[in-house]
């Protein structure tokens, strides 16, 4: 069975942006390789030089914490090497939060309308206050501290479409409850069912400004997820330019050398 | 003997391997092994973050060549051989202080 390219281990460990991890894995495996070859050239086995570049040249456990604080950017360098990084990366999410929902409560304060549609609208503020949470916490992964890994942005990006869904569900059920009450009220009235012109655009602006509360928190979070957009795309091509990586170096860097013979120094 | 090398030391040696001429890093791990008969080396990958940091101070220029599967050659810049110089007539100077003193000790 083939061995694990012992890059693609500190590839997985170096907590840092995409493109620095790709620059690392090129030069150190271009090195590795080159080495080997120097060392065969010297008369070492295959195996025998493949273990000593590797030996040499592929980062180790201390190495990569060094590497981390040495790539992180300004501010992530700081708080990694004092160990705060993951505070304050929650805190930021928790603030960001506390901000979107006071933001938002503000906004549809003066809005009125009854009872169930104030409820909807809390529920509006909620998710809000969580959308921020989740742009904050994947804006501190990707500026703070540098590295936002494919399974952790997919999971970003799948709750950010879930909010997006659920202020847009609720800002529509809100104006259709602003809409049967409206129009619940004109047939509860004695006389023919009608509407006079005051109720009516009364009924069109609750309608409306529920639905465009739902409307605008959803494209508020669309919003914010298209500003870390950009940054997202260009890890995810360095991220596949990795996985070329390992997958073209897999003959040369992998072999299983364990029947490969020896020829000493 | 191998010598544990201090992080001043480790940068004057890379600095000392790429004043005599660009060199990729593997290049300059096997150098320094081979100039010092194998009293310095460096192991599991300590080279790269001496030669980020030396780059990033403007002691040494990195160049990217290929497209494909690229290589990173380093090249020693003059802020790099002003180092290299100050740094090696430092260390001469606490060299000869220190075997000062542990001549004299054997004398004693």
């Amino acid at each position: 069975m083939p061995r694990e390219n012992p890059l693609a281990r500190v590839e997985r460990e170096l907590r840092v942006a995409p493109r620095h991890r790709l620059d690392l894995v090129e030069e150190v495996g271009a090195d590795v390789v080159a080495l080997q070859a120097e060392l065969e050239r010297r008369g070492y086995g295959p195996a025998e030089a493949r273990s000593a570049a590797v030996a040499r040249l592929v980062p180790g456990g201390e190495v990569i914490g060094q590497l981390e604080v040495r790539l992180a950017p300004a501010l992530g360098r700081r708080l990694l090497a004092s160990g705060w990084m993951d505070r304050v990366v929650a805190v930021g999410a928790g603030a960001a939060a506390a901000f979107a929902g006071v933001v938002a409560v503000v906004a549809t304060a003066d809005l009125g309308g009854a009872g169930a549609t104030v409820a909807l609208r809390w529920l509006l503020v909620f998710v809000a206050a969580l959308m921020a949470a989740n742009l904050a916490r994947a804006a501190a992964r990707l500026w703070v501290q540098g590295d936002l890994r494919q399974e952790e942005r997919l999971l970003l990006w799948a709750r950010q479409t879930g909010l997006i869904v659920a202020a847009v569900a609720l800002g529509a059920l809100g104006a259709a409850w602003e809409g049967y009450r409206a129009l619940g009220a004109s047939l509860g009235a004695p006389g023919p069912a009608s509407l006079s012109q005051a109720a009516a655009w009364e009924a069109i602006g609750s309608v409306a400004g529920v639905a465009v509360s739902g409307l605008g928190v959803a494209v508020l979070g669309l919003f914010g997820w298209l500003l870390v957009t950009p940054r997202l795309l260009t890890d995810a091509e360095c991220e596949r330019r990795i996985d070329a990586f390992f997958a073209q170096s897999r003959p040369r860097l992998t072999p299983d050398s364990s029947n490969t013979q020896s020829h000493g120094q | 003997m191998q010598v544990t090398l201090s992080k001043r030391i480790n940068q004057l040696l890379v600095l000392a391997v790429l004043d005599q001429g660009p060199a990729h890093g593997y290049q300059i791990a096997l150098a320094v092994e081979e100039q010092t008969g194998g009293s310095f080396s460096f192991q599991h990958g300590t080279l790269y973050p001496i030669l980020h940091r030396l780059e990033a101070d403007g002691r040494l220029r990195a160049e990217w060549h290929g497209t494909g599967r690229r290589r990173k050659t380093y090249e020693i810049t003059g802020a790099g051989r002003a180092e290299l110089a100050a740094g090696a007539a430092e260390l001469e100077r606490q060299f000869e202080a220190l075997l000062g003193l542990l001549r004299g000790s054997r004398a004693a």
